[in-house]
């Protein structure tokens, strides 16, 4: 008879079923799960049960999100096809089910234009999950400008005021305790122009007018200037493994080099009468969502709890978590690849609420 | 002893065979056998009647007995099929309706290889189906039914 | 998980019992200090110290974890 496994290796969770014609590994990922329940309500066996995710995510408990009964389960994978996470993963003869043509797979993606993006890093820092990394190279300072300094050492009596004043740290004098054969403080000024940005402030500063220097930048136009000097390089990268497609990199992008595509539509209502903003919904939420609005001006009334949809992916995490039952979280289209199977075609329509 | 059931159970095998006009060449080789060992059985040398009589017995077990009994002394899959298949009486039409979902619980059970999937759907070869039922009743979702059909001749 | 309180930690602020979401709905009386005893609420202080009346009600959201000053009160 064949049986399953089961391994559990801090919150993550293996169950294997091994026979003389194949291996099947089904796989969850407590770092990825969202707690959206997804999982749960799609399983043919109810093998699996959704635990008491808000108290495991706000008190930060080592416990799984999940629970799994391995004599339920079949390891038919329907809950890794419906994870919109992909903390669930089903492999068999350690292929994930998420290649094969013959399974549905929930169509969504998230990809960054690196021919558009200017690297400015707006959507890394706004990514709920930490799953974007800019990385790019800044131009040299000294090809964005152009100009002359030069520094007349007799007139310079060695006072450091430009060495103190200078904001690009382009002056440095060589100072010294002056003795009776040497009687001077510095024995030499030397003027960096890598670092020099033509600001004339040295000039400005300067007590004896030993400085002559020019900005060609200023007043004559760029015309030294060559444009691919000022060109930033760089690269973006999405981790598939940590996105969850809610839009956020697309939404701040300045200049639309971001694209997601979602798998779910739906709608995302909240009571506000019920709600007693205990903040649960907002902790839990993967996209950042849910916030607290603070009101503008004093005696503004505000909403309890603040939502914009743009950013919600409708996994139903919120809902599921809301002690009084004050978020209706409905899916009214979930787009997959197409499969044969009808079961299979049933159990992804029942996605819709 | 079940090493003289086993044999009774190969006796009864290439009797049927035989029967059905296959050389004993061919017997042989399905059985994994010397052709003199075969030749041995339909002679009746080498063999007890007693182990014959208690090996017709096990055939007529419900199939499942007969099945799962027949592999726990062959210890021999393919072996186990080939004398299943040969000496069961009854034949069976399998049906898998579309609430299929394509588990491989049936495929992993079938003792006689009688089930692969396809397109997240089991198929159950009729012709290597011996009526166990063992795939039926590990269907999560209930959905293969087996039926006994009538032997045409 | 289960809701677990220690006595001897409590303050009897009465934090969680404002904040608990549950108890706030079946009465906001008893949630904001007012009212008569129940014991239909999940908790409530009861001589200055947190007492678990219908803790079946818990839906382990962790709020009261997350606002109790002293660890009086956690899911476990």
């Amino acid at each position: 008879m064949v049986a399953n496994t089961k391994e559990v290796i801090e919150e993550d969770i293996c169950v294997s079923r091994s026979s003389a014609d194949e291996k099947r590994e089904w796989s969850y990922k407590d770092e990825l799960c969202v707690g959206c329940g997804i999982c749960a309500d799609i399983c043919p066996v109810d093998a699996i049960e959704l635990e008491p995710i808000g108290g495991i995510v706000r008190t930060g408990a080592k416990k799984s999100k999940i629970s799994i009964d391995e004599n339920k389960c079949v390891l038919c994978g329907m809950c890794s096809v419906g994870c919109p996470a992909d903390a669930l993963d089903l492999k068999i003869d350690n292929k994930s089910i998420k290649e094969m043509d013959s399974y549905p797979k929930l169509i969504k993606s998230a990809e960054i234009d690196d021919e558009t993006c200017v690297f400015c890093k707006a959507c890394e820092t706004a990514c709920p999950r930490e799953a974007i990394t800019i990385a790019r190279s800044l131009p040299e300072r000294s090809k964005l400008v152009t100009g002359e300094i030069e520094i007349d050492k007799e007139t310079c009596i060695d006072c450091g005021i430009c060495e103190e004043m200078c904001p690009a740290d382009a002056i440095t004098l060589s100072h010294q305790i002056p003795t009776s054969a040497d009687p001077s403080v510095s024995s030499d000024i030397v003027v960096d122009k890598d670092k020099c940005v033509y600001c004339l402030i040295c000039k400005k500063s300067c007590p004896v007018d030993a400085i002559k220097a020019a900005c060609r930048t200023c007043s004559y136009g760029e015309y030294d200037l060559n444009p691919e000097d000022a060109e930033i390089e760089g690269s973006s990268f999405i981790d598939d493994d940590l996105c969850i497609n809610c839009g956020w990199c697309q939404e701040i992008c300045p200049v639309d080099a971001a694209t997601v595509k979602k798998a779910f539509k739906g709608e995302l209502n909240i009571d506000q009468d019920k709600c007693t903003t205990c903040g649960a919904c907002v902790d839990i939420c993967p996209c950042d969502v849910l916030s607290f609005p603070k009101p503008a001006d004093s005696g503004q009334i505000v909403d309890k709890v603040f939502k914009d949809e743009k950013y919600c992916i409708y996994c139903g995490a919120c809902g599921k978590v809301c002690p009084v039952e004050a978020i209706d979280v409905k899916r009214t289209d979930v787009d997959y690849t197409p499969t044969k199977s009808n079961s299979w075609k049933n159990k992804m329509e029942s996605l819709k609420s | 002893m079940p090493k003289h059931i086993v044999s009774g159970l190969k006796y009864l095998t290439a009797v049927e065979l035989i029967r059905k006009g296959l050389s004993q060449k061919e017997v042989a080789k399905i059985l994994e056998m010397d052709r003199s060992t075969v030749s041995h059985y339909l002679n009746g040398r080498n063999l007890s009647w007693n182990s014959i009589e208690v090996a017709e017995i096990i055939t007529k077990f419900c199939p499942k007995d007969f099945l799962t009994l027949t592999y726990a002394l062959l210890n021999n899959s393919e072996k186990t099929r080939i004398i299943v298949k040969t000496c069961s009486k009854g034949n069976y039409q399998a049906k898998v309706e579309e609430t299929c979902i394509g588990c491989g619980l049936c495929a992993d059970t079938c003792l006689m290889n009688a089930i692969v999937l396809d397109d997240l759907k089991a198929q159950i070869d009729s012709n290597w189906c011996c009526g166990c039922l063992m795939c039926r009743d590990v269907c999560p979702t209930n959905s293969i039914k087996i039926l006994e059909v009538e032997d045409g001749c | 998980m289960e809701l677990k309180v220690n006595q001897d930690n409590c303050l009897g602020c009465g934090v969680c019992v404002v904040a608990c979401p549950v108890n706030v709905s079946i009465s906001p009386e008893v949630a904001g200090g007012h009212g008569s005893k129940t014991e239909e609420t999940i908790m409530m202080v009861e001589n200055g110290v947190i007492k678990l009346f219908s803790e079946d009600k818990c839906t382990k959201c962790g709020t009261c974890q997350v606002f109790c000053p002293v660890d009086a009160i956690w899911l476990e």
